[in-house]
Order: C-alpha cells, then structure tokens, then sequence
C-alpha cells in the first residue's frame, strides 16, 4: 500500500471514531446543559407564581404548563424533578415534559405546585445542533483532506522522482542518474544518503571492473607470448613424444587463457556489466544454434528435437544469450552419450533442454557450482555461468534427472 | 604488402613480426602512440595491427589519424580485453578486424588476407596451389579447372589451409577458426574428421592429390612436400 494511501485510511478511520464519539458526546452535553437550564426557568417560575399568588390571591393554572392545587395540609416533601410524558390532543401523541412538583404555603394555604415544560422541542434542538456540528465538522475535515493530499504531493513529488531515478539506476548508464534535492529535511538527508551510498557503489563497481579488465590484460598477455612461442616450436620437425608434448602444453594453455576468460566473464556477469537491452527469442535462438552446432551433433551421432508450442522471449544481452545457448549446447552434447537424443522444447512459460547421457551425482543443488565438473574432460564453468546468466537476468534455471538431464528455464515468479 | 605493427609487448611484437616476414610481408613496428602516430601520419600501410592497450593513449584514438591518412589501409585491432563494447567501438570507428588476444599466428594470417582481399576490390583474387585454385570473390574451387562444390565450412577449411601452406595446425587451432570464439568448452573437435575426409575426397574425386597430411594425429599440414 502506498504510503499517502496508508495516512489517508487511518485518518478515515480515525475521523470516523471522533465523529461517533463527537456527536454522542455532544447531543448528551447539549441535552444536559439544556435540561438544567429548563430546571432553573421553571425555579424561577415557581418563585414568579408564588409571588402572583400572595399579590393577588389568584391561582393560575395553564395545563399542562401550570398546575396548582390547594390542599389541605401541609406537605413536607422535598421539590423534585421528573421526566414526564403527557399526552397532546392537538398533536395526538405524546409529549415529553419535565415536570417540577413542590409544596407552598402562601397566606396560610396549602398548594401543590406543579410547573411543566415541554422538552420536546428541546430535544429537537439538540438534535438539529449535534447534526449541524458533525456537518461543520465533516466539511472541514473534507476540506483538510484534500488540502493534505494535495500538498503531500507536492511534498512526496521529489520523493516519487528521485525514486523513480533509483528504480531504473543502471551502473552502464550512469550519465542520467541525477536526483532531485528537496528542501523537506527527511528526503534531503535521504538524497545525501543515497548520493553517498551510489557513488560508493559506482566506484567499487569501476574497481571492479578495471581489476576484471586488467586481469585480463595482464594475464592473456604472457599467454599469448607462450602460445605463439610454442606455435612456432610447432613448425619443426619432431618425433612423436615430443609432437605431443608441445601440443599438451599448447592445450593446456589455451584451456589456462580459457579459464581466465570464462571467470572474468563471469565477474562482469556479477557485476551486470551486460545491458539486457533485447528480447530474445528461445525459439529463434535454438534454431540458429541447432544450425550452428550441427556439425558437432553429427559428429556424436546425436538426433535433435524442438518441440515449440509457443514462444519464450525474455529481455537479454545478445552476448549473453550466445554464451548461454552455447554453453547449454556444449553441455548436453559433452555429457551426451554416442547416438543419444537432445531435446529441446519451448513453451509459454518454460524452455526446456534435455540430452540423454550416463547417470551421475549432481543435483540441482550442486551442478551450477563453479568447478563442478560431471566429467574430467570440463572446466565445470559452462553452467555457472549460465547459471549466473539466468540469476541476474529475471530467469530461473533447474536441474532434473528422469531418465533425461533436463535444465528448466523459467521466469522469476516475483518479477512476473 | 607493409604491414605496421602497433604493439607494446616488444616480445610478442618480436614473434608477429617474424613469422610475417615468413610470409613475405614487410613489417613495421610502434610500440607506442605517439610512434605510432607519427608513423601513421608519414607511411602508408597495407594493414595495420592495432593493440588499443597501449600505455601513452587508447589505440581507438588512431583510428581516427588512420581514417585521415591511410588511403587502402586495413586495420585488424588485437585486445586483450574481451569487451564487446571496445570491439563494436573499434569496427563503428571503421576497424576492419577484431581479435582478442590469445590468438594462433594462423589465424592472424587468414584474418590479414581476408583484410587484403576486401579492400582490393578490383583485383583478380586467386590464390593457387598446384592445381587447386580458390577464387575468393565467386567462392569457387576449381581443381584441374573442374569447378568442386564445398559447403560453407569446407571451403572456409581448404581457404585456411591454403593460406597457411607448410604450417602445423591442430585441429583446435582449425575448429577455433571454423566457430571463432563460440566453442572455448571442451567440446570434442571430431567434426573436424569428418571435414577433413570430405575435401579430402572431393579433391581426390576430381584427380587431385591429398595435400592434407596428418601429423600425429593432432595436427594437420597442408603440404606438396
């Protein structure tokens, strides 16, 4: 959930709670401050009546407002108030009324006073003001609300760039990343932390991929020398033991220089210096390397299928995705028995490659490792590096082993 | 054919340049920019091996000098560094080749005539031996003057084989040129038999001689001798 999106439902839920709570409170406070003042009028009338009484020895009586009656003897009970309900014949209902009963002596008589008041329009009162609060209430909150929303997007709008900017960051592109300074103190001190952060990883990145260009340099040099060195040894005339010698050690070399070259490539995988800027088609992309490796599958006598129902694109590097059919190619054709069969099969979500072949220990778990080797006659980095390929390129690879070798590539759920 | 080496390893500017004056060609040598600068500003070169490694400037900075001055100059750039970036810079900044170090002596060789053949446009571009003739602009092999029809990868064997004459090749050495740097895997190269047979019997079919003498059963050599 989006942050803004998470502020705006608890104030929701928040303005709920105190409109409830509110209201109640305010229609009881109102009923209360109203019913005391109701109590002190009709004190107040009492006093006014007994006054009219003892000036001219009348008694008013308005029903159901006043009720006076003489009574024979005096009565010692205390004044009280009670809520009463009197039925209205003009209104054919009944009415709430507080009624406030007392005892007077007046000239030497006995009266029972009782004064009423309807508080049927008071409650009507209450009501109508609790109502115009939660009106006024609700209109200002509203208000707020979108004054709120619409400055913390004004306020998040650096956030949401510079995030944006994070999101597409590419070590291979660098030149564009440039993010926003903002002047709310928590995404400035974010922005530094970030600028420091990127421009640590940007030079460990260079680091790195100077050591990885340079090791290279330095390393395939001297290999040349020996290898062109001993090429040209080649050239005499030798016996047989000596032939052999010169061209294990040539091998070796090569194999040394291949290593080397295989392992910077894999640090640079690591490192995503490959921009995955094209979408590749796997079925494309078998039928060209199928082509490509016919010559080794005739050799080894293998017979190949593709089975395509639907196309598997993914975005790669072109370079990558060579290296990773190829090494997946060379795989099942290294590990694959004299006559055996390499399948290849392409669907929505999968591409499958399985070769026939002898049976070994490595599992899943296992044969990605680097120099892992299933036979002596490999380096044991071909499937590291497709592994690494698959790893850093949204793709997942599997090993299984049902009577095929198979490797499963799919894409990452999380990524879609 | 001159040929300016731009290399700053002496040693294995020492070995390139001698087994291209093996090849008849004559060879010239910088082993840094500024020299080689200089020399490309004042001669005129037939092919131009440029390391991009070099320790006074980036050897893609004399493409631009080579563009200006060397009229029919071909340029193959050799570099350590596998970086596809540094080679599609090199071949848009109008390089011919690319190579990444290490590389075979044979290879060089094929990949300078291959250079001299593409900017010799209106010569006749034949090469011979005995009676086996190789016209590289129409791809056609003529033995005894009977034209023979190769697949891609034989006639690209019997053209390597040709311009590396009384030369020991292994058979990772003819692969590698067959798949460049697709297979660095250890893949067997048996294919190679079955090419090797193949040209050997469409040669013999059409009254040739079996030039291909196997060495060891390791290497090959292309040879009348």
């Amino acid at each position: 959930m989006k942050f803004l999106d998470k502020i705006n439902r608890r104030y929701l839920i928040l303005l709920s709670i105190i409109l409830v709570i509110g209201s109640c409170a305010g229609y009881f406070g109102l009923r209360y401050i109203i019913v005391i003042e109701t109590k002190e009028s009709l004190v107040n009338k009492e006093l006014l009546i007994k006054a009219h009484i003892s000036e001219f020895n009348e008694i008013p009586n308005l029903y159901p407002i006043i009720e006076l009656k003489k009574i024979d003897q005096a009565s010692n009970k205390s004044p009280e108030f009670k809520e009463i309900e009197i039925f209205n014949e003009i209104e054919d209902e009944l009415e709430p009324f507080l009624e406030y009963s007392t005892y007077a002596q007046i000239n030497g008589s006995n009266y029972s006073i009782k004064l009423r008041q309807s508080i049927f329009e008071t409650e009507d009162l209450v009501l109508i003001l609790v109502f115009t609060l939660v009106v006024i209430l609700l209109v200002s909150f509203g208000i707020l609300f979108l004054i709120s929303k619409k400055i913390s997007r004004t306020i998040w709008a650096d956030f949401e760039y510079n995030l944006l900017r994070i999101e597409n960051f590419n070590f291979t592109k660098r030149d564009n990343f440039q993010l926003r300074r903002s002047n709310t103190e928590e995404f400035d001190r974010l922005y530094k932390v970030i600028e420091r952060l990127t421009a640590k990883l940007e030079s460990d990145y260079l680091l790195l991929k100077e050591f990885a260009e340079n090791a290279s340099h330095e390393i395939q040099t001297p290999i040349s020398i020996a290898l062109l060195n001993l090429d040209e040894i080649l050239q005499q005339e030798f016996d047989e033991k000596t032939f052999n010698k010169v061209y294990s050690t040539i091998n070796s070399l090569k194999r040394l220089s291949s290593l080397n070259s295989s392992l910077i490539l894999l640090a640079k995988i690591e490192n995503r210096q490959f921009v995955a800027d094209q979408e590749i088609s796997f079925h494309r992309m078998s039928k060209k390397k199928v082509e490509e490796f016919k010559p080794l599958f005739e050799s080894n006598e293998l017979k190949v299928e593709i089975k395509f129902s639907h196309d598997f694109c993914n975005k790669l590097n072109e370079t990558l995705a060579e290296r990773l059919f190829n090494n997946l190619f060379s795989n099942a054709i290294n590990h694959n028995n004299k006559g055996g069969t390499i399948q290849i099969v392409i669907c929505e979500n999968e591409f499958k490659i399985c070769n026939t072949g002898s049976d070994h220990l490595l599992t899943n778990e296992t044969i990605f490792g680097r120099f892992t080797k299933g036979s002596s006659k490999s380096y044991g980095l071909g499937l590291a590096i497709v592994k690494n390929i698959c790893d850093t390129n949204n793709l997942q690879i599997k090993y299984t082993k049902n009577g095929m070798h198979c490797f499963k590539i799919c894409k990452n759920k999380e990524n879609g | 054919m001159k040929i300016l080496i731009i290399e700053d390893e002496l040693e294995l500017q020492g070995i390139i340049s001698n087994y291209l004056n093996q090849e008849k060609y004559i060879c010239e040598s910088a082993d840094n920019f500024r020299k080689a600068d200089e020399k490309l500003s004042i001669y005129q070169y037939d092919v131009i091996l440029l390391d991009i490694g070099l320790p006074d400037g980036n050897g893609l900075n004399l493409l631009s000098t080579i563009k200006k001055h060397q009229l029919k100059g071909g340029v193959i750039i050799i570099s350590a560094k596998n970086s596809t970036g540094d080679k599609i810079a090199g071949l848009d900044l109008g390089a011919d080749d690319y190579m990444t170090k290490p590389f075979e002596l044979s290879e060089l060789n094929s990949r300078i005539r291959a250079v001299i053949r593409r900017r010799q446009m209106n010569g006749d571009n034949i090469i011979v031996f005995n009676e086996i003739s190789i016209n590289t602009n129409s791809k056609t092999v003529l033995v005894d003057h009977k034209e023979i029809a190769f697949t891609k990868k034989e006639y690209d064997l019997l053209l390597f084989f040709l311009i590396n004459k009384n030369r020991v090749l292994t058979k990772e050495v003819l692969a590698d040129h067959l798949w460049e740097d697709n297979i660095d895997l250890a893949v067997s190269f048996d294919f190679i038999y079955t090419h090797l047979n193949n040209i050997r019997k469409k040669i013999r079919s059409a009254g040739g001689c079996d030039y291909i003498k196997t060495i060891y059963g390791m290497g090959y050599k292309f040879t009348d001798l």
